[in-house]
C-alpha cells in the first residue's frame, strides 16, 4: 500500500474583493507601462499645459502678481471658452497617450494566447475588460478631468465674487465632456487592440482612423456638397458635443464649421460608435480562438 | 593539420545581449558525424546554432562552417539546413509551401523543387497532411515539417535545434534513424536535445555546456574517462562477487564495492578503470570467479552531464 | 574562401520567387483589407455622386475636376497611399518578426538585399495596383456620369493628361512612402512613432527650406500635379509649391530617394540578427 505525504495545503488567506477584481489587471498593467521611462516622461509632460492653465488662472486674479510682471489689468477673460481650449489641449494629449498605450493592452494577451490564461480564473470577459479599460480611464483622468475640475476650483475660489453663481454648470461640463472622450478612444483603442494583434499596427490604425477618416470626410463633403461628411471626423463629433456642453453658441464669432451641424450628431455618432466598439469587443474576446 | 573545409570550427567565440551572456570563449572543432549539444535551459545551445547560422552574429571571435562564414549566404546556406526551435511559420501557410518556398527561394526551378519538396515531406511522413495550414498541425507535426524544410535542399550540414521535442516515440525512433543515415553519409549532424537516453544513442560526441561555457566536449567514452572527480562505476555479474571485492579493496584504486541483493555481481567503484580491468583479467585467469558479464554503468551522456552539471542544471 | 562569379540568373529567380511568395501574402491580409478601405472609400462616394447626379444635373465639369484633383493629391497622396504604404510596408519585416518566421528567409541561400528590393518589388506592386484601380475608377465615375461632355473633356480636352499624371503619381506615392516606411522599420522597433514624424515632416514640407524640401516625396509629387489646387489656409501647406521643377527632374529625383532608402534597407537587413524575444 502506498503512502503519500499530503504537503499540498491551498491558499486560506483573504481574496480580493469581487466586485474590485479587476482592478488587479489595472493595476499589473499599470505596473507594467510605468517601467518605460520614456512613457512616464510622456505622461508627466501631459502636465505641463495644466500647470500654465494654473499660473494664468493666478496670474489673471491675482493683483499682485499683475503688478510684479507689470500688467496694467487681468490678460485675459476666464469663461467657459477658457476652460474648452483647456479640454482640447488636455483631451489631443489625452489622444496620443491612449494611441500609445491602449493597442497593447488587450492584443498583447492575444498574441501570447493569454486571454484563456486570465478567463480560467475566477475573472469574467467584463471585468477583464474593465480592468484593461481602467488602464486608459486612470491614466487619462488624471490629465483632463482631474486637473480640470481643480483649475475650475480655483478660479472659483479666486475669481471675484458672481463667477461661480455663472459658471458653476461648469464642473459638469468639464467632467461629463472629459469621460465622454475617454470612454470613446478608451472603448475605440480597446477595440483595435483586440482585433489588431500587432500593437503597432493598431497604433497606426487609431491615427489612420483619426487622419484618414477625416479626410475621406472631407472627400465626402466635397463630393456630395454636404456638410455631414464632417461626422467621421472624430475631431469634429466630440467638439461638437463639446460645444453644446460648454454652452458655445455662434455668436461668439468663430468661423467654425461646427455650427453648420447640430450638436445631437455629434452625440449620436460618439454613441453609434462606442456601440460598435463594445459589440466588436464582445464578439473577440472569448476564452479561445478558432485558428485560420 | 584538421582539414577546415570539413569542420565547424569556433575560434574564441562570444555572443553578449546586451549584459546578458549568450556564450563566452568558445573554441571548439566539431568533425563530420552526429554531435550532440547537451547543456540545461539558458546554457547556450541555441545561441551557439543560431551563431552557427548566422542568425545572430558573435560579439568576438569567429566561425566557419566546412570553410564558409554566414556572410556569404549564397554558398553557405545550399550547403547548411537548419531546423530551429522556434515553433513559428508565416500566417496561412501550408506544410507544402513551406517547404516549396524554402526550395523556391533556392532558386530551384518549379519542376526540381516541386520534386525534392515531396520527398522532404515523404521523408518526414507528412504526405497525407501537406497542403494541410501548418497552424492546423499538431505539435509533432509542425516539428516534422520544419525537419523536412530542412533536410529538403539535402545540406551537407544539418543543425537541428531540440528536433525530438513534440515527437511521439514512433516518430522520434524514425527522426533517428533519418540522422543517423545523414550522417553515415559523412555529413554533419549537430543536434541539441534535453533527451538524454536518446542523444546518448545517437552521438558521436557531445559538446556540454552550461551558462555560456562549454564544459566538455568529444567522445562520451573519453569525456567521462577525464572526469576523474567521479570513480567510474563498472557493474560485473560473477560467480562469488565477495571474493571478486576482497580483491578489489587490495588496490588503492578501488573506492567502493556493492554486492548485488541476489548475490551474482558487484557495483564497483573505481579511479582507475584499466588497472582495475587488468586486476579483473588476473582473478579470472586464476579460475577463482567465474565471469558472467562486465559493463559500466555511468559511461554515457546522463551520468556525464549529471557530474559535470548537476541535476540543477549548476556546472561543479 | 569563395571566388565563384555571381551567378545573376539564379539571384534573378530568387527575386522572383520572392516576389512571387510575398505577392501571395499581400492581396488577401487583413492588412490588404484596411489599404482596400482607404482605396476604395472615395469611389464609393464618388460612384454615388454619379448615381445621383447623372449627366451633371447637378455639377460641372470644372467643379468636379477640381474636387477629383483634391482627392487625389490630398485624400490619396497624404492620407490614403501615406497609411495604406505605411501598414504594409512596416509589416514586410517587423510583421515577420512580430510572426517569428523572417528566420525562414534569412536560412534561404541568397544575399538579403534579394530579401529587400523583393519584398519592396511585391509591396510596391501591391499598393500601385490597389490604388491605381481605386483613382482609375474614381476617375470613371467622376467623368462618366457626365455622357458626351465627359467624354469630350477626357478624350478630346485634358482628361487623359490628368488622369496619366494621377496614376504616375499615386505610383510613384507608393514606391516612395514605401522605400521610407521600408527603410523605418529596419531601424525601429515601433515604426509608428517616426511614421507620425514622417506625417508631420511631410505635412509641413511646403514651408521649409529648399534644401530640406527635397527629402520629402509630396515635394516631387506637387510638382507632376496636373491641376493647381487653390488650397485655403492649412490646406495651402499640402497644395503649394514653392520652388516648381519640371517632370523631368521630378521623376528621377523621386526615383533617385527611393534608391538612397533602398541601399540603407539593404545595409542594415544585411547585419540584421534574429531577435524575436524583444517585439
Amino acid at each position: 500500500m502506498a503512502i503519500y505525504k499530503r504537503l499540498y495545503r491551498p491558499y486560506v488567506g483573504r481574496y480580493t474583493g469581487n466586485r474590485f477584481r479587476f482592478l488587479v489587471i489595472t493595476k499589473s498593467a499599470l505596473r507594467t507601462l510605468f517601467d518605460s521611462r520614456p512613457l512616464l516622461a510622456f505622461f508627466v509632460a501631459c502636465n505641463v499645459p495644466f500647470t500654465i492653465f494654473l499660473m494664468i488662472i493666478y496670474i489673471n486674479n491675482s493683483a499682485a502678481a499683475q503688478a510684479l510682471l507689470q500688467m496694467k489689468n487681468a490678460p485675459i477673460v476666464i469663461d467657459n471658452f477658457f476652460f474648452l481650449r483647456y479640454l482640447i489641449f488636455q483631451s489631443t494629449l489625452s489622444f496620443l497617450l491612449t494611441a500609445w498605450v491602449g493597442p497593447g493592452l488587450v492584443s498583447i494577451d492575444l498574441s501570447n494566447d493569454a486571454l484563456p490564461l486570465y478567463l480560467a480564473r475566477p475573472l469574467t470577459r467584463t471585468e477583464y475588460l474593465l480592468g484593461k479599460f481602467g488602464v486608459i480611464f486612470l491614466m487619462t483622468s488624471v490629465i483632463t478631468w482631474v486637473p480640470g475640475l481643480m483649475l475650475l476650483g480655483l478660479e472659483s475660489s479666486l475669481a471675484p465674487i458672481g463667477w461661480f453663481e455663472r459658471y458653476y454648470w461648469l464642473f459638469g461640463s468639464m467632467l461629463v465632456g472629459s469621460l465622454l472622450w475617454i470612454g470613446v478612444i478608451g472603448l475605440l483603442s480597446l477595440t483595435l487592440s483586440a482585433w489588431v494583434k500587432w500593437r503597432i499596427v493598431a497604433t497606426g490604425a487609431m491615427l489612420g482612423i483619426f487622419f484618414a477618416l477625416a479626410g475621406f470626410g472631407e472627400a465626402l463633403n466635397g463630393v456630395l456638397r454636404t456638410h455631414w461628411g464632417y461626422l467621421l471626423n472624430l475631431g469634429f463629433d466630440i467638439s461638437l458635443a463639446w460645444f453644446d456642453l460648454f454652452r458655445m453658441a455662434p455668436h461668439t464669432g468663430l468661423d467654425n464649421p461646427l455650427f453648420e451641424l447640430p450638436p445631437w450628431a455629434g452625440w449620436l455618432t460618439l454613441g453609434l460608435l462606442s456601440a460598435f466598439c463594445l459589440l466588436m469587443l464582445n464578439k473577440k474576446l472569448k476564452a479561445r480562438e478558432v485558428v485560420r | 593539420m584538421a582539414d577546415t573545409n570539413r569542420e565547424i570550427t569556433f575560434n574564441n567565440v562570444s555572443k553578449f545581449y546586451g549584459e546578458v551572456l549568450g556564450v563566452n570563449r568558445v573554441t571548439l572543432t566539431i568533425p563530420p558525424g552526429i554531435t550532440s549539444l547537451v547543456g540545461p535551459n539558458g546554457s547556450g545551445k541555441t545561441t551557439l546554432m543560431n551563431l552557427m547560422t548566422g542568425l545572430i552574429r558573435p560579439t568576438e571571435g569567429t566561425l566557419s562552417v566546412c570553410g564558409l562564414g554566414p556572410d556569404q549566404p549564397e554558398e553557405f546556406f545550399a550547403m547548411v539546413g537548419y531546423c530551429s526551435q522556434f515553433d513559428s511559420f508565416p500566417k496561412g501557410i501550408t506544410g507544402f509551401d513551406l517547404v516549396y518556398n524554402g526550395l523556391m527561394l533556392h532558386g530551384y526551378p518549379y519542376e526540381k523543387a516541386y520534386k525534392l519538396s515531396m520527398e522532404a515531406i515523404d521523408r518526414a511522413g507528412l504526405v497525407q497532411a501537406a497542403h494541410r495550414k501548418v497552424a492546423g498541425y499538431s505539435k509533432g507535426m509542425r516539428q516534422r515539417i520544419r525537419l523536412a524544410s530542412a533536410i529538403a535542399h539535402h545540406p551537407t550540414v544539418l543543425i537541428l535545434d531540440e528536433p525530438l521535442n513534440g515527437l511521439d516515440p514512433m516518430a522520434r525512433a524514425e527522426t533517428i534513424e533519418l540522422f543517423q543515415s545523414i550522417a553515415k553519409e559523412g555529413l554533419h549532424v549537430v543536434v541539441s536535445s534535453h533527451i538524454l537516453h536518446e542523444v546518448d544513442k545517437i552521438s558521436d560526441q557531445v559538446i556540454l555546456l552550461s551558462s555560456g561555457y562549454v564544459i566538455a566536449e568529444g567522445p562520451i567514452h573519453d569525456v567521462r574517462t577525464d572526469v576523474t572527480d567521479h570513480p567510474m562505476q563498472i557493474m560485473v555479474r560473477c560467480s562469488n562477487p565477495a571474493l571478486l571485492a576482497s580483491k578489489i579493496f587490495a588496490m588503492n584504486h578501488a573506492v567502493e564495492a556493492k554486492l548485488h541483493s541476489d548475490g551474482q555481481g558487484l557495483l564497483v567503484r573505481t579511479r582507475d578503470v584499466n588497472n582495475f580491468y587488468l586486476l579483473l583479467n588476473q582473478i579470472v585467469e586464476s579460475g577463482a570467479v567465474e565471469l558472467e558479464a562486465v559493463a559500466p554503468a555511468d559511461d554515457d551522456v546522463n551520468s556525464v552531464y549529471q557530474y559535470l552539471i548537476g541535476s540543477e542544471g549548476n556546472s561543479i | 574562401m569563395s571566388t565563384a562569379r555571381p551567378d545573376w540568373q539564379k539571384r534573378f529567380v530568387q527575386l522572383r520567387a520572392v516576389v512571387t511568395i510575398e505577392l501571395r501574402r499581400y492581396f488577401f491580409t487583413r492588412q490588404a483589407l484596411a489599404i482596400y478601405l482607404l482605396a476604395l472609400a472615395p469611389v464609393v462616394i464618388i460612384g454615388l455622386h454619379a448615381i445621383t447626379s447623372p449627366l451633371g444635373r447637378h455639377c460641372n465639369i470644372a467643379e468636379d475636376t477640381e474636387i477629383l484633383a483634391g482627392i487625389v493629391q490630398l485624400f490619396y497622396v497624404h492620407l490614403g497611399i501615406f497609411f495604406g504604404c505605411l501598414i504594409l510596408f512596416t509589416w514586410l519585416f517587423r510583421g515577420e518578426i512580430v510572426q517569428r518566421s523572417l528566420h525562414y528567409y534569412l536560412l534561404a541561400p541568397m544575399k538579403r538585399d534579394i530579401i529587400v528590393l523583393g519584398k519592396f518589388i511585391a509591396g510596391a506592386v501591391t499598393t500601385s495596383l490597389i490604388f491605381c484601380t481605386a483613382v482609375l475608377l474614381s476617375f470613371i465615375f467622376m467623368y462618366g456620369h457626365f455622357g458626351p461632355k465627359g467624354e469630350q473633356f477626357v478624350f478630346d480636352g485634358p482628361g487623359l493628361h490628368h488622369l496619366g499624371a494621377y496614376l504616375l503619381i499615386t505610383v510613384l506615392a507608393c514606391f516612395g512612402y514605401g522605400a521610407v516606411f521600408l527603410a523605418i522599420s529596419l531601424i525601429f522597433r515601433n515604426p509608428m512613432v517616426p511614421g507620425a514624424f514622417v506625417f508631420g515632416w511631410e505635412s509641413i514640407s511646403g514651408v521649409l527650406p529648399a534644401t530640406l524640401q527635397k527629402f520629402s516625396i509630396t515635394f516631387y509629387l506637387k510638382n507632376l500635379a496636373p491641376v493647381d489646387l487653390s488650397g485655403k489656409g492649412l490646406l495651402s501647406l499640402f497644395t503649394v509649391v514653392a520652388q516648381p521643377v519640371p517632370a523631368y527632374i521630378a521623376i528621377p529625383g523621386l526615383f533617385l530617394f527611393v534608391g538612397f532608402m533602398l541601399f540603407f534597407a539593404c545595409w542594415r537587413m544585411r547585419t540584421m540578427q534574429i531577435s524575436y524575444a524583444k517585439d
